[in-house]
């Protein structure tokens, strides 16, 4: 893990941790409505200041708390065309599997590669410092995959074309 | 399995299946990689077996020879005439065929090689023609609607050209990534003597510039195999050089494709993983008084 | 160029898949639906991560090539593991299933799917979940053309218009049977009625035992590592339904020479022949779906009344149709009248209480002094046979994708493109109006 991981993904923790801090929040303007207000963006007063953490230009979060509910955009290191085409692949994966992943939206926030939404019913239902490690431990999972992703397919490329090409020896 | 076959799997069965057993009426449809298909009938007794293969190129591979490599090969089986909308005809009578069981199978490969055979003929006189000092034109092959093999025997070597298309973006990238490794490959000190491989996105090679219906587009690429004598010089070598050439763009696609199925293990491997974690984050509910498991596989409940 | 190029259809089941290209009359590879894979793969696919076999086996390269299915992978169960992607006509591993089909594709049928369309099948009451990863698969690491996601129940049906006997329609009540498991299920208009559905669990196994059983009461000649083997001959090679069982034992006493037969086996190692006296298992194995009793203590409800029962639990407007139009489909359907002793049963049910319901209408009638006869309108009953009944899904697959509008009800890689894989929840039904 390179040096400069640790301090980025301890200040999204710390961000992350400070954020999730939701309280059940009816709807001001629908009656009976109870709504992400991160979302539905309906009264400015519950929202409140974004934050973005971000390690460079390619790899950053943005953490959008509001009273009720919590989004959190992930970008994803993209340094060439391979790999820019697995992370769309694994992103589009995952998001295909939203449903079981409950917190994952099925798209994500523009600009950004993934999202999470956590509402207060989440926090209600699960630990939140568990969540915390959660999404922590995705993000580094994310980066670690697709490098694993782009290694193999070298590997196997390679192999391919040695197989293919000793053939000419008869 | 990594290589991909020179024959046609349905085709040798078939043939295998009725060689060995009684005679019973056929007719059968199939396929095979870049758009060549058969038929296999018994339209006038059930005795009489006839395969007949339609292929899109083959009035090109008729102009390079491939009627006098088919005639060598299959030689009475041949039918003269081939049937309406096929290429080409073979006749097999299932009364006369040859007597040992080896030599019944030398026939079924020999069939099951037929689409292999017909598109041997740019290669095979190119291959003859260098072998005598002579240089060729350039021989176009379009085997899909959009790709097409150029080959041409130049005064000390064989060029291979094919134009390769991909049809979305993965795949146009993870082409890249594989061919990119074909022209690396001969660093390698155990393959050196493989033909060179090159390779060029959009930019067609010198030899062919100029050539009629070349796309100018991103997803377009080009691969020159370069063979030199030693890769065609021996009988055996030129048919293994013939059978591997034709299939490279089946096993470009079919690696690009493998690859992406093992993506797909690999990402479901990590969503598996990755719900594990969420789960931790949700904590046993007390009501539910879930069942245990002892060591003995016998399942309990706390009370 | 692509137009002509036949599209291709496979029909995964439980225990074996047959694929072939559209158009045909038999599917060209019926082949165990096994994966033979090395097991360490195996177990990196399901468990990979931090795991340190795992990170070897993706930095070594394409061991997930090295993997056979079929026969193939019968044959190297002993340096491989076996594994059966499929249980209960419901796919389980999805890696081994993707893994299959590749090979299914570029080995078997030898196919650029870039230039075919597909048809799969899929059983009854399948999650629509199931069907996106189908297409999740086809579309993405394929890039398959089109794709079309039928019911095997359906296909069935479509299979049986070739017996020239009843109307083209897609109504009726499927009697699926198979090695393990044997379902019946009715299907209005294309749409199979799911909460009807039932299975019975005797099928072709069954009767396999069942002979096994009668033969080692009497025949002592058969080399016992064999008797499994002889069975499964004799129930493939004699075995028929009777109409009457004592009837049919009178027969054979009467008259052994005809009906007693004699066949010679051939021992599979020691390759002695010998010979075995076949007498009433030739009726007897297949009776057991008409009298369960016979062989097994803990199903007893004969074929005919689960079938009768399943059409009487349907919506009534359907009910007319689904008796008029019963399909057999699946290897254990073949002896040789099975389907009409199933329809003389099924009649009798149906007769009965026909009868039954004129005679309390009478009885009504006469309470209100009116001397009018009470005439229920006949009931048709008809069980439909034919001769690709043993691939019935298959074939109703190839009938179906040969036609020109299976190519308008594909979904196109272009649509999947635009909408996902969602698009696969829904297939069209089509072929009633051919």
């Amino acid at each position: 893990m390179s040096n400069t991981l640790r301090p980025y993904l301890n200040a999204v923790r710390g961000t992350l941790t400070a954020a999730m801090c939701l309280e059940n929040f009816s709807s001001q303007v629908v009656e009976r409505h109870n709504k992400p207000e991160v979302e539905a963006r309906f009264s400015k007063e519950v929202l409140l200041t974004p934050v973005v953490v971000s390690r460079n230009e390619n790899e950053q979060v943005l953490i959008e708390p509001s009273v009720n509910s919590l989004r959190i955009s992930i970008k994803i290191k993209q340094a060439d065309e391979i790999e820019r085409v697995l992370a769309h692949k694994f992103t589009r994966f995952l998001m295909m599997r939203a449903e079981s992943f409950v917190v994952l939206r099925r798209k994500p926030v523009a600009g950004y590669d993934l999202s999470f939404l956590i509402t207060n019913f989440h926090t209600e239902q699960m630990y939140k410092h568990k969540l915390v490690d959660f999404i922590i431990q995705f993000m580094e999972e994310v980066d670690k995959e697709i490098s694993e992703m782009k290694l193999s397919l070298n590997a196997r490329a390679r192999i391919v074309a040695e197989s293919y090409l000793t053939q000419f020896f008869a | 399995m990594i290589l991909l076959e020179t024959s046609n799997k349905i085709l040798e069965e078939t043939l295998r299946e009725r060689f060995n057993s009684g005679p019973e009426h056929l007719l059968i449809k199939l396929a095979d990689f870049d758009g060549v298909t058969y038929q296999i009938a018994t339209p006038e007794s059930k005795t009489q077996l006839v395969i007949s293969m339609a292929m899109g190129c083959y009035d090109e591979c008729q102009r390079y020879g491939a009627d006098a490599i088919l005639q060598r090969e299959y030689g009475s089986l041949l039918v003269s005439t081939p049937e309406p909308g096929f290429a080409v005809t073979l006749k097999i009578d299932l009364e006369q065929l040859p007597a040992t069981p080896e030599a019944k199978e030398q026939l079924v490969q020999q069939v099951a090689h037929l689409k292999r055979n017909a598109l041997a003929a740019p290669f095979e006189s190119a291959f003859v023609a260098q072998c005598e000092g002579r240089t060729t034109d350039l021989m176009a092959v379009h085997y899909r609607d959009a790709e097409a093999i150029y080959c041409q025997a130049q005064a000390d070597r064989v060029t291979v050209i094919f134009s390769t298309v991909f049809k979305e973006e993965t795949d146009r990238i993870f082409g890249k990534v594989f061919l990119q490794e074909f022209v690396d490959a001969r660093r390698q000190p155990a393959i050196q003597n493989a033909p060179q491989v090159l390779y060029s996105a959009r930019e067609p090679p010198l030899e062919i510039r100029g050539q009629p219906g070349l796309v100018d587009d991103e997803n377009v690429g080009y691969v020159t195999f370069v063979l030199f004598p030693r890769h065609y010089a021996t009988p055996q070598a030129r048919n293994e050089a013939i059978g591997r050439l034709q299939l490279f763009r089946d096993y470009l696609h079919y690696h690009i494709k493998a690859s992406k199925a093992y993506m797909h293990s690999r990402m479901r491997a990590r969503v598996d993983q990755s719900l594990k974690v969420l789960n931790r984050a949700k904590p046993e509910q007390p009501g539910a008084n879930k069942e245990k498991k002892t060591a003995s596989g016998k399942t309990f409940r706390r009370m | 160029m692509t137009n002509h190029l036949p599209a291709v259809v496979i029909d995964n089941g439980t225990g074996y898949t047959k694929f072939g290209y559209s158009g045909n009359n038999d599917p060209q590879f019926i082949i165990p639906t096994s994966i033979a894979v090395r097991d360490s793969v195996g177990q990196a696919g399901s468990a990979r991560g931090q795991t340190v076999t795992g990170n070897l086996a993706s930095k070594r390269g394409i061991e997930d090539l090295d993997f056979f299915i079929g026969d193939e992978a019968v044959a190297n169960a002993k340096t491989y593991s076996v594994h059966n992607p499929v249980r209960h006509g419901q796919v389980e591993n999805w890696d081994l299933m993707e893994k299959f089909h590749q090979a299914c594709l570029f080995q078997y049928l030898r196919c650029e799917p870039e230039d075919h369309h597909f048809l799969l099948t899929e059983p009854p009451l399948n999650a629509p979940e199931n069907r996106e990863y189908t297409a999740e698969i086809m579309f993405e690491s394929f890039g398959v053309k089109g794709l079309y996601i039928a019911v095997q129940a359906v296909l069935a049906l479509a299979a049986s218009w070739t017996s020239g006997k009843g109307d083209q329609t897609l109504t009726g009540t499927v009697i699926d049977s198979g090695d393990g498991v044997t379902h019946v299920i009715p299907v209005a208009e294309g749409y199979v009625i799911g909460s009807s559905i039932k299975h019975i669990p005797i099928a072709g196994r069954d009767i396999t035992y069942f002979v096994q059983q009668l033969l080692r009461e009497r025949e002592n000649s058969i080399p016992p590592e064999e008797t499994m083997e002889v069975a499964r001959r004799i129930k493939e090679m004699y075995s028929y339904v009777c109409p009457d069982i004592v009837r049919e034992f009178r027969k054979y006493d009467v008259d052994p020479a005809t009906w007693f037969k004699r066949h010679e086996f051939v021992h599979s190692v020691t390759k002695k022949p010998y010979h075995v006296d076949i007498g009433f298992e030739r009726f007897l194995g297949p009776e057991i779906f008409f009298n369960p009793e016979i062989a097994s203590s803990d199903f007893l409800t004969p074929l005919p009344e689960v079938v009768d029962g399943v059409i009487q639990s349907c919506p009534i407007d359907t009910r007319r149709g689904l008796y008029k139009n019963i399909v057999l489909s699946g290897g254990s359907t073949m002896y040789k009248d099975f389907g009409k002793r199933l329809q003389r049963d099924i009649k009798r049910f149906t007769d009965d209480r026909l009868r039954a319901s004129e005679t309390l209408a009478q009885h009504n009638l006469k309470m209100a002094n009116s001397q009018d006869q009470v005439k229920a309108g006949q009931l048709e009953v008809k069980v439909v046979s034919h001769k690709k009944q043993r691939y019935a899904v298959w074939f109703g697959g190839s009938l179906l994708a040969d036609t020109a509008e299976f190519y308008n009800c594909c979904h196109t890689k272009a649509q999947y493109e635009e909408y996902g894989p969602s698009i696969a929840r829904y297939n069209k039904v089509f072929g009633s109006m051919l």
